[in-house]
């Protein structure tokens, strides 16, 4: 209720910005939680009741199915107005001319609002395209207790993740060093150590760095940790979800993810001894966070971009801004939210942020959702022993230059 | 008179029409695409003859994902006849609790086939699956064993769910067939003092021939094509180990965005069906002709 | 003991492992349903309490009740078609002979062929054409139509079980061939038409792909699609809801079925009238 008041005269307060607007909006929402539909639903309601003779419509979508329904939509031409989308696949949509440039819809007071680091993903040859609807980086989590029980202190370089991690499966019941080895973002995991150790995804001379020296020593890394029993077991099964459910449990003493955990952990296992460390480092002390984002994108063939713009000015205050990135456990993509008490002094959040500074986005480039599978393909086989670092990352390397190189 | 002729194509017309309409146009669809330049999006740009094809042939996963495919299809289609013909029989014979018996057997076909899938996911994860502490409490595991995360346990877990879910329709099937047999040929073979196995042999096998021949076709139909199991488990993986032709199609199609391969993938296989049925017809009329 | 009774040890005993494994899902999806949301993602398989209230939140949160309405609307109007068009299709497979006739089995048989995966986009393409997005005609033709094949073989047989005399009698005596249909004929099919129409009914249910790409608002989802979309990208899945949601889902229809297994073999071609 309090929420809702203060909404309301956020409302009222933008009220008088807000231009005199009509018509229906199609709005494709991905669906993170059981929060997200209900949010934009509330947001909707609010903007009509501000402008009336508008009527938005919301159009839940969960994740797994977003690109095919979108794809399917596109093909027939009738997709929505605007479409929340993985910005790694933005670039497909600006190259099919799909993509309306964000300051053709909005205004630059509003694009003013962003941190500026945070629109670079949605920046494609100088145009702005998608704006940044939920933003998170990742960083260590580490369960204090097993970590006492097992007396290692929190690590902060990959030698020490071993350490730690053999010490809490000698001195515990618990898994040392969650490893992700299935779905999504399984090569982002992956990156965490080909980064810290000096090596690229692409190298500057637009080959793959998958056969470099770092990509090979990463992968032997993860390898050497799982024979030596210092990850969880069937790695290969399991995916983010499942890794967190574990740590969750206490059934595994580290991971390395995203905000999100610590709203779950706050609602599921409130009594967790837990703290938030940065990404471990390589031997030079480097240490890189892997940055998301999702965006808005407004389609080239919307015929409702006023009124998209306006909406879009309105979602992106403050208040709903926060309300938003706080619910669904993300990091805030505005200077304003992010100057909220609730962001500001959140200790963990700020873990995140400052990681932020350091953190490196999947590449843009066509292609990218081949590549990661051809990555993780070639991750999972080696987690299983199938075969070695250097053979199947040699490989993947030659098949994602194909790639490259055909997508030139 | 000319009016009596034409009644069978007047009745049949409208199911006719309103199957077809529903697979002819998507039919023609994938034809455009499967040789179009088509964009991720599935807008078509221009003609590109058999080059998606072509591309699709040479691809190594889908040599993998044919022979596994091959392997899925064969596996389950012939587990669930084995299992369905001796399960049909024993509930064609009355007994005590015969109705929930059937009910039992009968019960996979009331869930969605995604959400079994999902259920079997859940039951099978490694550390908090209710399957492993099922079979620990049991005593007949010491450790967890992880099921979904190498492809020698996930393929032939996801090969059980297969027969699981293709026995109700399967058993249906066959209970029809045994029903239709008539009382008095199992009354003349008995009289004629057939001993039970023989009885079985002479009277019941050849007249379910027609019963399990369409078993046997739709099984592989509805099987080749199934696309939740092994999505919904497995994903295909890992590393694609559990690919078959249709994930591996999905991921061309909705992932990759390769939609002009993903199409002309789609008509190989049902070209695949297609011969399949019209060999297996083909071989049991000429098996009717020697017999009579 | 008599000789039902050892064939009921012996059929239970044979069927055992069979039951076994059907009953594990449910008897997994109706623990986790159960479990308080603390201990759902413990394996175990006594809860320490009964969450009855699950199914309650669940209800609430999934906006299942919407979803049940639209799951009934769409599988009864399609399952109505369906048999519509089926019955006079498959009483001119069985009944009459006439050129075309294998002809027409087999191309019932090749829409079979086309995994849903693979007619989306066309078919998306189609509705989008008719002006069908989101509304459920869309979705009740293409479930009818796929169920065409199925419903016409299943009806087939069964018509087949109908000797041809009782028909011909009625003709005998002067009726005409649609009074003879409707008085002789229909009675005698009803329990194939009900097993037919049975299953038709609960493909539409339970079908997930095609009602995905044709329905855009939650207003018009069907169950399949909202209890999948509990699980499907969500960063906390709810499995307690998702259990007691796919459990809903399936009770009608497996109360249906315990209703009418009786009828569903004799549908098939069971007990002609001598």
């Amino acid at each position: 209720m309090k929420t809702l008041s203060l909404s309301l005269l956020a409302l009222l307060a933008a009220a008088p910005a807000l231009a005199q607007v009509e018509g229906t909006l199609r709005f494709t929402v991905a669906e993170y939680s059981s929060a997200t539909g209900p949010y934009f639903e509330d947001l909707a309601t609010q903007f009509e009741a501000a402008n009336p003779g508008t009527d938005i419509q919301i159009e839940v979508v969960p994740w797994d199915v977003l690109l095919q329904k979108l794809t399917t939509d596109i093909s027939a031409g009738v997709n929505a107005d605007m479409a929340i989308i993985g910005t790694r696949w933005l670039i497909d949509f600006v190259n099919e001319g799909l993509a309306a440039p964000a300051s053709d819809v909005v205004s630059q007071e509003v694009l003013d609002r962003f941190v500026p680091a945070l629109l670079e993903p949605g920046t494609l040859e100088g145009t702005l395209y998608g704006l940044p609807v939920a933003a998170s980086a990742r960083a260590l989590y580490v369960n204090d207790a097993l970590l006492s029980q097992a007396g290692a202190a929190a690590p902060a370089t990959w030698d020490e993740v071993r350490t730690a991690a053999q010490a809490v499966v000698d001195g515990t019941d618990a898994a040392g060093f969650g490893l992700q080895g299935n779905e999504i973002e399984t090569d982002v995991y992956f990156y965490y150590a080909l980064w810290s150790f000096g090596g690229d995804i692409i190298e500057a001379d637009g080959t793959s760095g998958l056969d470099s020296p770092a990509a090979i020593e990463a992968a032997t890394l993860y390898k050497e940790m799982i024979d030596a029993g210092l990850t969880q077991e069937g790695a290969t099964a399991m995916s983010r979800e499942d890794v967190q459910n574990l740590f969750k449990q206490g059934g595994v003493s580290m991971v390395i993810t995203a905000p999100f955990l610590a709203n779950q952990i706050a609602a599921e296992v409130p009594d967790l001894d837990y703290s938030v460390h940065p990404v471990p480092a390589g031997p030079t002390g480097a240490n890189f966070t892997y940055g998301v984002t999702d965006s808005i994108v407004v389609f080239e063939n919307s015929q409702n971009k006023e009124l998209a713009g306006a909406f879009l000015d309105f979602a992106f205050q403050p208040e709903a801004r926060a309300r938003f990135t706080s619910g669904e456990g993300f990091l805030p993509v505005t200077t304003a939210e992010a100057a909220l008490p609730e962001f500001a002094d959140d200790p963990t959040l700020q873990v995140f942020t400052g990681l932020m500074a350091n953190a490196r986005f999947a590449p843009t480039i066509p292609g990218w959702e081949e590549i990661a599978q051809i990555t993780s393909d070639a991750l999972q086989r080696v987690y299983l022993g199938e075969e070695t670092p250097e053979a199947a990352l040699t490989a993947a390397a030659a098949e994602i230059d194909g790639i490259l190189q055909s997508n030139q | 008179m000319t009016r009596r002729r034409l009644l069978p194509y007047l009745l049949a017309a409208p199911g006719l029409a309103l199957a077809l309409v529903i697979v002819l146009w998507p039919l023609w669809q994938l034809l455009v695409i499967g040789t179009g330049d088509v964009n991720r999006f599935g807008q078509v740009r221009g003609f590109s003859g058999a080059d998606n094809l072509l591309a699709v042939l040479a691809d190594p996963d889908f040599h993998a994902a044919l022979g596994r495919t091959l392997v899925w299809t064969v596996g389950i289609v012939l587990g669930t006849i084995l299992v369905s013909f001796p399960v049909a029989l024993i509930l064609d014979r009355d007994f005590h609790g015969r109705g929930i018996a059937r009910v039992i057997v009968m019960l996979p076909w009331a869930v969605s086939l995604t959400m079994t899938a999902i259920v079997w996911r859940w039951a099978l994860q490694g550390e908090s699956g209710m399957l492993n502490s099922a079979l620990r409490g049991l005593g007949v595991l010491d450790g967890n064993v992880q099921w979904l995360a190498q492809a020698s346990t996930a393929f032939p877990m996801q090969l059980l769910i297969g027969v699981l879910v293709s026995i109700p329709f399967t058993v249906t099937v066959f209970l029809g067939g045994l029903a239709s047999i008539p009382e008095d040929l199992h009354e003349a073979a008995a009289l004629e003092g057939a001993s039970p196995w023989a009885a079985f042999r002479t009277v019941t096998l050849p007249l379910m021939a027609p019963f399990v021949n369409i078993a046997v076709i739709l099984n592989t139909i509805y099987v080749f094509n199934s696309f939740p199991i092994i999505w919904a488990t497995t994903g295909g993986g890992p590393a694609s180990s559990t690919d078959i032709l249709v994930t591996y199609l999905y991921k061309l199609g909705f992932r990759f965005g390769r939609l002009g391969d993903a199409a002309a993938l789609s008509l190989v296989m049902f070209a695949l069906l297609l011969l399949f049925t019209v060999l297996y017809v083909w071989l049991v009329e000429r098996q009717q002709r020697r017999d009579a | 003991m008599t000789r039902k009774m050892r064939r009921t040890i012996w059929s239970w005993a044979l069927l055992s492992p069979l039951v076994v494994l059907t009953l594990f899902p449910f008897a997994v999806m109706l623990v986790t349903a159960l479990k308080p949301a603390s201990e759902v993602l413990r394996p175990t398989w006594l809860p320490s309490r009964l969450a009855w209230e699950n199914f309650g939140t669940m209800w609430q949160a999934t906006g299942f009740g919407r979803a049940l309405w639209n799951s009934v609307v769409v599988a009864t109007l399609s399952t109505l078609l369906a048999v519509a068009v089926s019955i006079p299709l498959a009483y001119a497979l069985d009944r009459h002979r006439f050129p075309g006739r294998s002809a027409i089995r087999q191309i019932l048989l090749v829409t079979q062929m086309l995994s849903p995966i693979v007619l989306v986009i066309g078919l998306f393409r189609l509705v989008v054409a008719l002006g069908w997005v989101d509304s459920p005609w869309g979705v009740v033709v293409a479930y009818a139509a796929f169920s065409v094949a199925f419903t016409t073989w299943m009806l087939q047989a069964s018509f087949a079980a109908i000797p041809r005399e009782i028909e011909e009698a009625a003709w005998l005596e002067g009726a005409s061939g649609w009074t003879a249909l409707r008085t002789v004929f229909l009675p005698q099919a009803l329990p194939g038409i009900a097993a037919a129409a049975l299953f038709s009914f609960v493909a539409a249910w339970n079908e997930f792909v095609i009602a995905l790409t044709l329905l855009r608002s939650e207003e018009s989802y069907t169950l399949p699609i909202q209890v999948f979309s509990l699980v499907a990208g969500r960063y906390t899945v709810e499995w307690h809801h998702v259990m007691a949601a796919t459990l809903s889902a399936t009770l009608p229809v497996a109360v249906v079925f315990a209703w009418l297994q009786r009828y569903l073999v004799r549908g098939l071609g069971a007990g002609a009238v001598k």
